[in-house]
């Protein structure tokens, strides 16, 4: 490995913790879209600080793109006050507009500009170790990893300095509020942290890639865990292996590294939406049916206790007056059979003792709305499950 | 009795993401009353109205419609949902939300003419909105929002009518108009069942009750069932409220 | 060159003509349907299908060879309705929110068609030129054949929206209702988003998938502010949208260097912006006249009813009073007692005033709306 590609994989490892931060709050927030209006309107930002000083790398230019990632933001909760249109149309409007100005600056002044937009979009990774920081004539490294790894030592600082009020306020804004720690700061501070890493990143990385890195890794953590430390500790995680991975998929196959990159976080993705064990898609299936049968069961031991009369207990009326397809009545019957919740006597249907228990304490828990304690009551009663 | 059943609910059960919200419900509803559900929120209320127009699928029971199947008696049922269920700043007009009445019976693609129109102007008269026809449905109030939607439901013309809370946040001079005409329905022997929040005005509005807490508590006239027994059976730990009978 | 110069310019020229009518038609088209996006709360929508249209164009290159644009279009037709499809999947069967869902969808397909996009470009084979167009359109490569793709999906979006313009009113209004009336609310709801899908598809040789997003919503949200009907609004958004793709042609036409799509989506974004000022019924300038109209009111209203209980006292209404006995009065201004007088309510003599019968009138119809409304 050459020094080089170490510090490609380097820069894009520090690029990835950098996201995966303010990316957590932004998916915790249910403001994931607002990333991606950032990442697109800040071009005009960047556009403008390369007039100004003729350096993608320069710190003046970070702060007026950031700037207009701050600006983005306020414009789009002004035009929802307005009322004149919905929540979500704000930043559909917004971003476009911002982005295609910054193409036009970038197209009418193409002589003066060594910019090009789908740089600006799609990054060039490949590019950033030939860029390097002098310090008084000494070679101290590639100008991305410094300014990302800045970004990404103010970025640890704030979350170590501030991390009780920014889970507080994510959990319970009413609640931080009355307890004196303004939302809106808390609000605007994660928004300058979030515009300030995307301009950090969108040289090396690209504004899409930016947005991959920050919601992919955050969702794909909060389908495993609910922990606030345990997802951003999963997201630094995801966001550093795919960093890595990508880097190595885009080397064999001649390929953009963003485009690799976002390839394996998409990957990544499927995987624990696919697999993860209690929230994910095959797990959530499964338990639907699993619950589906078993509030059947419910229901059907429900109706027993309800019934005394005997007619109402016949097998053939509780098929017909339940209103069940012939598979998933005998499904019920045979669940409620193999746990000794029922007894079938010359098609007579009974509630057995423990069935009776079981039914009555079901009962209690569902009217006094606490319907999770079924679920431990199950494991109380059930030797099968449905 | 000799009045014939209008709504018929036999073992219905419905569970939300299978947490179960309506549990082995048997109701019969006869002819003609006029019908309130009381019940704590969250105890099903919405969720039976919903399912037995067919809105929310059950897990198990059925319901039916004078004898028939809900989806073959449509014709027969109208509804009134909560008033903020809808987005009120829908480009349209008063007079075209209460023209929507008249959608069922027309059926897919068929265009509304003359007869509903004027259809949908006689239920804007009776509702007393007749002056704001073409006004924009987000400047009414929500006293007058929901008359739109109650005259839409009597454009209808249905024998059966389902109405969730429609008493909810309306003026006074509003919640007299509605109950009158509610009046007026049963009077021509229809069939109204209202989610009713208010429990003070149910003996005077209603002839009929059903309580409900995920199951049936109770039902039959209120001048038999509306007491204290049942209203603590409902709202749990000794819920008293003075009845002038 | 002046404007008539350039309505030539486009009535000779095969080129432009083609473009102009290309990014009229498109424009009309996705204004019409993107008043359905606004309305269904769906307004993000648009943007993640159009990024997740973009590994379909590459992957149908890629395994037909094919560089004609109907057949790219079909790949992107197919993978934008995979990523519409699992956004849903996502929402309904996991805990995560619709705006990360739309989020990951957008960047993961992007990212992904960005990976098979440059890795085209480096095959030995490549005749790839003109796959990144895509990116932020080039309406130049429109020829007549995709102008009549778009004007014949325009016009089956037509008939089709005629047809069952009842049902999709009131889907858009009230879903349970329409369910409850016996309209399949899910066939009506494929319909709409299946061609909202069909017509970013269409627009992403013209606009881009980065910007397509905008051609949906700004017209609609424009053509929101100017009327309170349905079919008004359709039509307008439609009609916001075509001037957007002719004005936008026109500038980048005459311009050096400038691609069609931004320039369209600024257009379109001036329209939003006027719409959003100058609406008579909700622009911005008009509510705050009016709210600046409605103080004066109140404060000619609070001077008048001020002098009806003066002049109430007297058994003669028009008994004249000093002026001075009004000066520690907040509402009274020289002007609003000139307003009084122009609009007939006061007289004036010397330094003393006294109401007329109008103006008593008035006042006192004032006076008992206000008890009323105290009531």
């Amino acid at each position: 490995m050459s020094s080089a590609q170490l510090e490609i994989q380097l820069i894009a490892s520090l690029v990835a913790i950098a996201c995966a931060i303010p990316g957590t709050f932004l998916v915790l927030r249910k403001m994931a879209m607002i990333s991606d209006a950032i990442s697109h309107s800040i071009l005009p930002g960047i556009v403008v600080g390369f007039f100004i000083t003729q350096d993608l790398n320069s710190p003046l230019l970070i702060v007026l793109a950031a700037l207009t990632g701050v600006i983005t933001v306020v414009l789009v909760e002004q035009i929802q006050k307005t009322g004149l249109v919905k929540e979500d149309t704000a930043i559909g409007l917004v971003f476009p507009a911002l982005f295609s100005i910054g193409v036009i600056m970038i197209a009418k002044n193409a002589n003066d500009v060594h910019l090009d937009v789908d740089a600006v979009l799609l990054g060039e990774l490949a590019f950033a170790p030939f860029d390097r920081l002098l310090i008084s004539g000494v070679d101290v490294g590639p100008k991305s990893l410094w300014i990302i790894g800045s970004i990404l030592v103010i970025t640890v600082a704030l979350l170590f300095a501030f991390f009780k009020e920014l889970k507080l306020s994510t959990f319970d804004a009413g609640l931080a509020a009355s307890l004196g720690f303004s939302p809106v700061i808390i609000h605007y501070g994660l928004m300058t942290v979030a515009s300030v890493t995307t301009v950090g990143a969108f040289d090396a990385v690209g504004a899409i890639l930016v947005v991959a890195l920050m919601i992919t890794p955050a969702a794909s953590a909060y389908l495993l865990t609910t922990d606030l430390k345990k997802m951003l500790f999963l997201s630094i995680f995801f966001g550093v292996f795919s960093a890595i991975s990508g880097y190595w998929v885009a080397h064999w196959l001649d390929a953009s590294i963003a485009g690799s990159i976002t390839t394996i976080l998409g990957l990544l993705f499927l995987v624990v939406y696919l697999f993860a064990p209690s929230k994910g898609l095959i797990a959530v299936m499964y338990r639907e049916k699993q619950q589906k049968i078993e509030v059947s069961l419910l229901t059907f031991l429900l109706h027993l206790k309800n019934h005394t009369e005997e007619n109402e207990r016949h097998v053939n009326h509780l098929r017909e007056h339940i209103n069940w397809q012939k598979i998933r009545a005998k499904t019920v019957v045979d669940l409620a059979l193999k746990n000794n919740m029922i007894t079938i006597d010359k098609h007579i249907v009974s509630l057995t003792e423990k069935g009776d228990d079981f039914t009555s304490q079901a009962i209690d828990y569902i009217i006094t709305n606490e319907d999770a304690q079924i679920e431990d009551m199950k494991d109380d009663f059930f030797l099968f499950r449905g | 009795m000799s009045k014939k059943t209008a709504v018929q609910i036999d073992d219905l059960t419905v569970a939300y993401n299978y947490k179960p919200v309506l549990w082995d419900i048997d109701l019969e509803i006869p002819e003609g009353v006029l019908m309130a559900i009381v019940g704590p929120n969250g105890a099903g209320k919405s969720t039976l109205i919903k399912s037995v127009l067919g809105i929310l699928k059950p897990i198990a029971g059925s319901v039916s419609i004078y004898g028939k199947s809900y989806e073959k008696q449509r014709s027969l049922v109208a509804y009134v949902p909560q008033k903020g269920s809808v987005d009120w700043d829908f480009p349209t007009t008063a007079l075209d939300v209460v023209m929507m009445g008249t959608y069922g019976s027309l059926g897919w693609v068929k265009r509304p003419r003359q007869k509903e129109k004027k259809a949908a102007l006689e239920a804007l008269e009776q509702v007393g909105m007749l002056p704001f026809k073409n006004r924009q449905i987000s400047q009414l109030s929500g006293g007058q929002q929901q008359r739109i939607f109650l005259a839409r439901a009597l454009v209808q013309d249905a024998s059966i009518y389902f109405m969730d809370e429609p008493f909810q946040g309306v003026d006074a001079t509003t919640e007299i108009a509605i109950i009158n005409i509610l009046k007026a329905l049963r009077k021509a022997n229809k069939t109204v069942i209202v989610v009713h929040h208010d429990l003070q005005t149910v003996p005077e509005y209603f002839d009929w009750v059903t309580f409900l807490n995920v199951k049936k508590i109770a039902t039959g006239p209120v001048k038999d069932i509306f007491n204290d027994d049942n209203l603590t059976k409902t709202y749990g730990i000794n819920y008293k409220v003075s009845i002038q009978k | 060159m002046d404007l008539l110069e350039y309505i030539e310019l486009v009535i000779n020229d095969y080129t432009l003509r083609t473009i102009t009518l290309g990014t009229a038609i498109l424009g009309a088209v996705t204004g019409m349907l993107g008043s359905f996006a606004v309305l269904r709360k769906q307004s993000l929508l648009g943007d993640a299908i159009s990024h997740a249209a973009l590994p379909g164009i590459a992957l149908a290159f890629l395994l037909t060879g094919a560089k004609e644009s109907n057949t790219l279009l079909l790949g992107a037709l197919i993978s934008g309705l995979i990523g519409t499809f699992w956004i849903r999947g996502i929402i309904t069967k996991t805990h995560l929110k619709s705006d990360t869902a739309l989020g990951l969808i957008l960047s993961l397909f992007f990212g992904f068609g960005i990976l098979l996009l440059t890795f085209i470009q480096k095959q030995p084979n490549a005749n790839q030129a003109g796959l990144d167009k895509y990116l932020f359109g080039q309406a130049a490569t429109l020829v007549e054949s995709d102008v009549w793709l778009m004007a014949i999906v325009t016009g089956l979006c037509l008939i089709v929206l005629l047809l069952f313009w009842k049902e999709f009113k009131i889907l858009l209004f009230d879903k349970d209702y329409a369910n409850t009336l016996g309209f399949n609310t899910k066939t009506i709801d494929i319909l709409i988003t299946s061609f909202i899908v069909l017509a970013i598809v269409l627009g992403l040789q013209t606009v881009g998938v980065v910007l397509m997003s905008a051609m949906l919503l700004a017209p609609a949200a424009a053509a929101r502010q100017w009327t309170n009907s349905l079919s008004m609004m359709v039509f307008l958004a439609a009609l916001f949208g075509a001037f957007s793709g002719v004005f936008g042609t026109a500038i980048s036409a005459t311009q050096n260097n400038l691609s069609t799509g931004p320039v369209i989506v600024i257009v379109a974004s001036v329209f939003v912006i006027f719409s959003f000022i100058f609406s008579p019924n909700r622009g911005l300038l008009f509510r705050q006249i009016r709210f600046i109209k409605n103080r004066r009111d109140l404060e000619l209203h609070k001077t008048l009813s001020f002098m009806f209980n003066i002049a109430k006292t007297h058994e003669n209404i028009s008994h004249p009073h000093t002026i001075k006995i009004l000066n520690n009065f907040q509402g009274y201004t020289k002007g609003t007692l000139k307003k009084l007088v122009d609009k007939n309510y006061v007289t004036l003599n010397g330094n003393m005033w006294s109401l007329t019968q109008e103006g008593f009138e008035t006042a006192s119809n004032l006076y008992n709306q206000q008890l009323k409304k105290d009531e």
